[in-house]
C-alpha cells in the first residue's frame, strides 16, 4: 500500500525557516518566569531605586523648593556621571539582580538537563548557539529592564525636566556609557547564570550557587582586605569588580587602587570559562558512563 | 527498672531510626555532599593563607585567635551554615517532590512524621561532620602557635557547640520551609541574608526574633572593627535561655514541618 | 469472594477539576486491570487507595482497615509508581535494599530479597550500576522489584508495562499471573488494552472520573446492547450459509468479506445465534474453517463505553 493510499500526502508549501529561531526559547522563559506569583513583586522591589532616582532627578531641577531637605547637602543631588554609576553599580540593585537570577535564571538550562530536553531542542533545526541564545536573551530581558531602561529614562526625564540640553552637552558620552555598562553588566550575569545553571541538574543547587558565589566573593574580599588592608584583593569580589569596570564607563576614578582593566581581564576570563564549559555541557546527547 | 516506652513510640522511633541510616548513606555519598564539603573547606583555604602570610611576613599583623572569632567563626555563623543548612534542610522534604521520589517513602510501613524527622537527622549529621571538620581545622591553622594552650579547646568547645547548635535549629527552620513552600530556596534565601541580618540592627526585644541572635549571645564581644557589624547592636540573651530558645525553635519547626509533610498532599507533576 | 479492597463513594477534587466521582466498587483477591484513556482518572483512584492523596468525599478501606495515616498497612501493599524517578545516585542494588530496609526487615532478609526480586526482574547482573545509567526499560523492571520485594498480599502496579520490550513485557505478564493463582490481589493500571487483555478478564474501565463498567470483559460485552455482537464465519460457501441465516430474528446484517470467503453476522442475541449457527452448519453438512467474534473483546468494549 502506498502512503497515498494510506491519506498521506506530500506538502507542497515553501519551508521557512524563522530569522532568529531562538525567540521561542526566550518568550517561553520570559512567560514562564512571571507565571511564578512573587516574581513580579521582585520585578518591581528592584525597579523601586530606579523611582527614588527619578524623583532625585526631578527634586534636582527643583533645588530651591526642597532647599531645607538638603541644607549643606546639594551635592548629593547632583546628576552627573556619578549619580548614574551610583544607581547601575548600586549594591542593592546588584544584589536584586542576583535575586532575579536566583528566580528566573537558575532553571534555565537545569531543568532541560533533568528532563532531558536538550535531545528534543537538537532534534529542531536549532544550532547550540540559538539555544544558547535563546536562553541568555530571558536574562538580558530582565537585566535590561532594571539597567538600560531606567538608565535611559533618567537621561530623557533630565532633559525634559531641565527643559534644555545642557545636560548632554555637558556628557555628550553618557548615553554609550549607560548602554555600554548595560550590555556589559548582563552580558557577564548571563554567562554567570548559565555557567551555573549548566552544572547541575538540580535547580535548588544552582539557586544556591548563584547567591553563594556572588556573596561569598565579597565577603572573601572584605576578610582578606580586613586583614591585609591591600586593594587588590578586591579582584576576588565580583562585585567589586564590576564596580570597577563601571567607573571607567562613567570615566569617574575607580573605588580601589588598581586598573579598571584588570577587572575586565577577570571578568572576562570567567565569560571565556563560561564558553567553555557551556560549549561542553549542552549538547544533544548525554553520555552515561 | 526504667519503664519501657510504649510500643507505639518504640515503633515510632524505630521508623525515625531506619529512615535515619537510609539517608545517612544516602547523603553522605552524594554527589552534592562533596561540594558543600569544600565549600565548608575554604575558610581553611583562607586560614591557611593568611598563616603562611602571617610566617612569611614581616608585618607581625593580627592575633590568629581575634582573626578566628572575628572573621572565620563569623564567616561560618553568618555565610557557610546558613547556605549549608538551607540546601540540605529544605532538601528534607523538597528533593522528595521535586525528584517525584515520595511515592517509595509514603507507601511503606513508615510514618509520614518518621520520614521527616528520620531524613532531618541525617542531613543535620551529614552537615556537622562536614562544618565542624572544617572549624576545627580553621581554628588549629589559626591557632598553631597556641595548641599547648589547654583554655583553647573550651573556646574551640564553645565554638563548635554554637555551630552544631546553629545547623540544628537553622535545619529545623529550613526543613519547614521546604515541607510548606514550593520556592523553598528563595524564601530561605530572603530569611538568611534577609531577616536575619536586618532585624539584628533593632534594639531591644526585636532582636530576639532571629536565631542568628541566640548563637551569638554564646559568643565572645567583638571588640570594634570593620566586621564589627556583623554582631550589630547585641544585646546578649544568657547562654541558658539562650540554649532552650534554640531547642524550642529546633521542637517547634520540626513539629511543623512533620505537620505540613503529613498531611500535605504534594502535587508531583511539573 | 471477600473483597480486600473496598471503596465508598470515593470522590476527588483539584480545585474546580474532578479527579474521580463516585466511585464505590469492591476489589477481591486475583487480577484486576484498571482501564481508561489518559487523563480518566485511574492515577488518582490509585493514589487515594494507596493513601497518598485524602479523598474529598468518602471512604476506602484495605482488608477491613482505613488506608490514611495507617502505614503499617503498608508492609502488605507493594505500589509501583508511574513516574520514572529514582534516587539518580543509588545503584539498583543500594535502591531496594533501602527501601527493604525501611520495611523494618533485618541485614539478612534484606539481602535475600533484593537478590530474589533483582532475579526475577532479571537485574541481578546489573544491580552494582548506577541507577542514573540504565535504560528505560530496566528502569521499569527495577521499580517493579521495590514493589514486590517485601512479598506483599496486594500489589498496585500503575502503567508497569510502559518502557518494556516484548519480551520483557511477556515475562511481567506471565509473572503477575503467578501471582493471582497464589491468591494475591493485583491491580494493573493500563491504557493499553492488548496488556490488559492478556493479564486478566477482570477490568474496571474509567472515563472522566467514572466507573464506566466493572467486571469480566465478556459479561460487559453482552450487556452493551446498543452494539450488535458481531460473529464472523469462514467457509467454503459463505452466500449459501447467509442464505440459511437471513431468515432468522436474531440476525440483523449480513456482510460478506472482500476475499469472498467469508460472511459477517451482526446479531443481538449471540447466544441464540450460536445455537442456530451450529444447527444450520450440521444440517447442511458444510464445511466450516473459522469463527470468530471480532468485537467480543476489551477494544470493542472500550469504544464502545468510551465513544471514540
Amino acid at each position: 500500500m502506498t502512503i497515498r493510499e494510506k491519506g498521506y500526502a506530500h506538502w507542497e508549501g515553501q519551508l521557512r525557516e524563522r530569522r532568529f529561531p531562538w525567540t521561542p526559547i526566550t518568550w517561553l522563559g520570559i512567560r514562564l518566569a512571571f507565571k511564578k506569583k512573587y516574581f513580579k513583586f521582585i520585578i518591581f522591589s528592584s525597579l523601586v531605586p530606579a523611582v527614588v532616582f527619578l524623583v532625585g532627578i526631578y527634586i534636582s531641577e527643583r533645588i530651591e523648593d526642597f532647599q531645607s531637605m538638603f541644607r549643606g547637602n546639594r551635592q548629593l543631588l547632583e546628576v552627573n556621571p556619578a549619580y548614574f554609576k551610583t544607581y547601575l553599580c548600586g549594591d542593592f540593585l546588584l544584589f536584586m539582580m542576583v535575586m532575579i537570577l536566583v528566580v528566573s535564571g537558575a532553571g534555565l538550562i537545569s531543568d532541560d538537563l533533568k528532563h532531558n530536553s536538550l535531545q528534543l531542542y537538537f532534534a529542531r533545526p536549532l544550532s547550540k548557539r540559538d539555544y544558547l541564545l535563546g536562553k541568555a536573551n530571558v536574562i538580558v530581558f530582565f537585566l535590561l529592564l532594571l539597567t538600560l531602561i531606567p538608565g535611559l529614562v533618567f537621561i530623557i526625564f533630565k532633559l525634559l525636566f531641565a527643559g534644555n540640553f545642557q545636560f548632554l552637552a555637558s556628557y555628550p558620552w553618557l548615553p554609550l556609557s549607560v548602554i555600554g555598562y548595560s550590555l556589559f553588566v548582563t552580558g557577564f550575569f548571563c554567562a554567570y547564570t548559565l555557567l551555573l545553571s549548566s552544572l547541575s541538574k538540580n535547580r535548588r543547587y544552582v539557586s544556591i550557587l548563584i547567591f553563594t558565589v556572588y556573596l561569598f566573593s565579597d565577603i572573601l574580599f572584605g576578610f582578606f582586605y580586613e586583614n591585609y588592608k591591600n586593594p587588590a584583593f578586591a579582584l576576588i569580589s565580583l562585585k567589586a569588580n564590576l564596580q570597577q569596570v563601571g567607573s571607567w564607563f562613567f570615566r569617574l576614578k575607580p573605588a580601589y587602587a588598581f586598573p579598571w582593566y584588570w577587572s575586565l581581564l577577570i571578568l572576562l576570563a570567567f565569560g571565556i570559562a563560561a564558553a567553555l564549559v557551556l560549549n561542553k555541557k549542552v549538547r544533544g546527547v548525554e553520555v552515561v558512563k | 527498672m526504667t519503664p519501657s516506652p510504649p510500643a507505639g513510640i518504640r515503633s515510632f522511633l524505630g521508623s525515625v531510626r531506619r529512615v535515619f541510616t537510609v539517608f545517612f548513606r544516602q547523603g553522605r555519598k552524594a554527589r552534592r555532599t562533596r561540594f558543600f564539603f569544600l565549600f565548608s573547606f575554604l575558610p581553611v583555604a583562607v586560614s591557611l593563607v593568611i598563616k603562611f602570610n602571617q610566617v612569611f611576613s614581616e608585618k607581625p599583623g593580627r592575633e590568629g585567635g581575634y582573626l578566628f572569632s572575628n572573621l572565620i567563626m563569623l564567616f561560618y555563623l553568618q555565610m557557610i551554615i546558613l547556605i549549608v543548612a538551607l540546601f540540605y534542610g529544605t532538601s528534607v522534604c523538597s528533593e522528595e517532590v521535586e525528584g517525584k521520589t515520595l511515592p517509595y517513602l509514603i507507601t511503606r510501613p513508615v510514618p509520614r512524621a518518621a520520614v521527616v524527622l528520620g531524613k532531618y537527622a541525617a542531613y543535620t549529621a551529614v552537615m556537622i561532620g562536614m562544618v565542624t571538620l572544617g572549624l576545627v581545622f580553621s581554628f588549629l591553622v589559626l591557632n598553631l602557635d597556641r595548641l599547648r594552650d589547654p583554655s583553647l579547646y573550651s573556646l574551640l568547645g564553645r565554638y563548635l557547640g554554637v555551630l552544631v547548635l546553629g545547623m540544628i535549629a537553622y535545619g529545623a527552620f529550613f526543613s519547614f520551609l521546604g515541607s510548606s513552600f514550593k520556592r523553598s530556596i528563595f524564601f530561605g534565601l530572603l530569611f538568611s541574608f534577609g531577616w536575619e541580618n536586618v532585624i539584628q540592627y533593632f534594639p531591644g526585644s526585636t532582636q530576639r526574633l532571629a536565631i542568628a541572635h541566640y548563637l551569638k549571645s554564646f559568643l565572645p564581644a567583638a571588640p570594634p572593627g570593620r566586621f564589627s557589624f556583623l554582631t550589630f547592636r547585641l544585646e546578649p540573651t544568657s547562654p541558658g535561655l539562650a540554649f532552650l530558645m534554640l531547642i524550642a525553635i529546633t521542637a517547634a519547626f520540626l513539629a511543623l514541618a512533620c505537620l505540613f509533610f503529613s498531611k500535605k498532599e504534594y502535587n508531583l507533576e511539573d | 469472594m471477600t473483597a480486600v479492597i473496598e471503596t465508598s463513594k470515593l470522590s476527588k477534587w483539584y480545585g474546580n477539576v474532578l479527579g474521580l466521582s463516585d466511585v464505590s466498587l469492591e476489589i477481591e483477591p486475583g487480577v484486576t486491570g484498571l482501564l481508561g484513556p489518559n487523563g480518566a482518572g485511574k492515577s488518582t483512584f490509585l493514589k487515594l487507595i494507596t493513601g497518598q492523596i485524602k479523598p474529598s468525599i468518602g471512604a476506602v478501606r484495605i482488608f477491613n482497615q482505613k488506608v490514611r495515616r495507617n502505614q503499617a498497612l503498608f508492609s502488605r501493599i507493594g505500589f509501583c509508581p508511574e513516574h520514572d524517578s529514582f534516587y539518580e545516585e543509588m545503584t539498583g542494588w543500594v535502591f531496594l535494599t533501602s527501601l527493604l530496609k525501611l520495611q523494618g526487615f533485618s541485614s539478612a532478609e534484606i539481602r535475600l530479597r533484593a537478590e530474589k526480586a533483582l532475579d526475577i526482574v532479571e537485574l541481578s547482573a546489573d544491580k552494582d550500576r548506577l541507577i542514573r545509567a540504565y535504560s528505560r526499560g530496566m528502569r521499569q523492571r527495577l521499580k517493579f522489584a521495590q514493589a514486590i520485594a517485601h512479598d506483599p498480599e496486594i500489589i498496585i502496579l500503575d502503567e508497569p508495562l510502559s518502557g518494556l520490550d516484548p519480551l520483557g513485557k511477556r515475562k511481567l505478564i506471565r509473572l503477575i499471573r503467578t501471582y493471582k493463582e497464589e491468591g494475591r490481589t493485583v491491580i494493573v493500571s493500563s491504557h493499553v488494552l492488548p496488556e490488559i487483555e492478556a493479564l486478566t478478564r477482570s477490568i474496571i474501565l474509567i472515563h472522566q472520573g467514572k466507573v464506566f463498567a466493572k467486571g469480566d470483559i465478556h459479561y460487559i460485552r453482552d450487556l452493551i446492547e446498543t452494539h450488535p455482537h458481531m460473529v464472523s464465519i469462514r467457509c467454503s460457501d459463505p452466500r449459501g450459509l447467509a442464505g440459511l441465516l437471513l431468515g432468522e430474528g436474531c440476525v440483523l446484517k449480513l456482510h460478506f468479506g472482500a476475499d469472498g470467503r467469508s460472511v459477517l453476522v451482526e446479531t443481538n442475541n449471540r447466544d441464540r445465534f450460536f445455537g442456530l449457527l451450529l444447527s444450520r452448519i450440521v444440517q447442511s453438512r458444510m464445511d466450516i474453517e473459522e469463527i470468530t467474534s471480532p468485537d467480543d473483546n476489551l477494544q470493542a468494549v472500550f469504544d464502545y463505553l468510551v465513544g471514540k
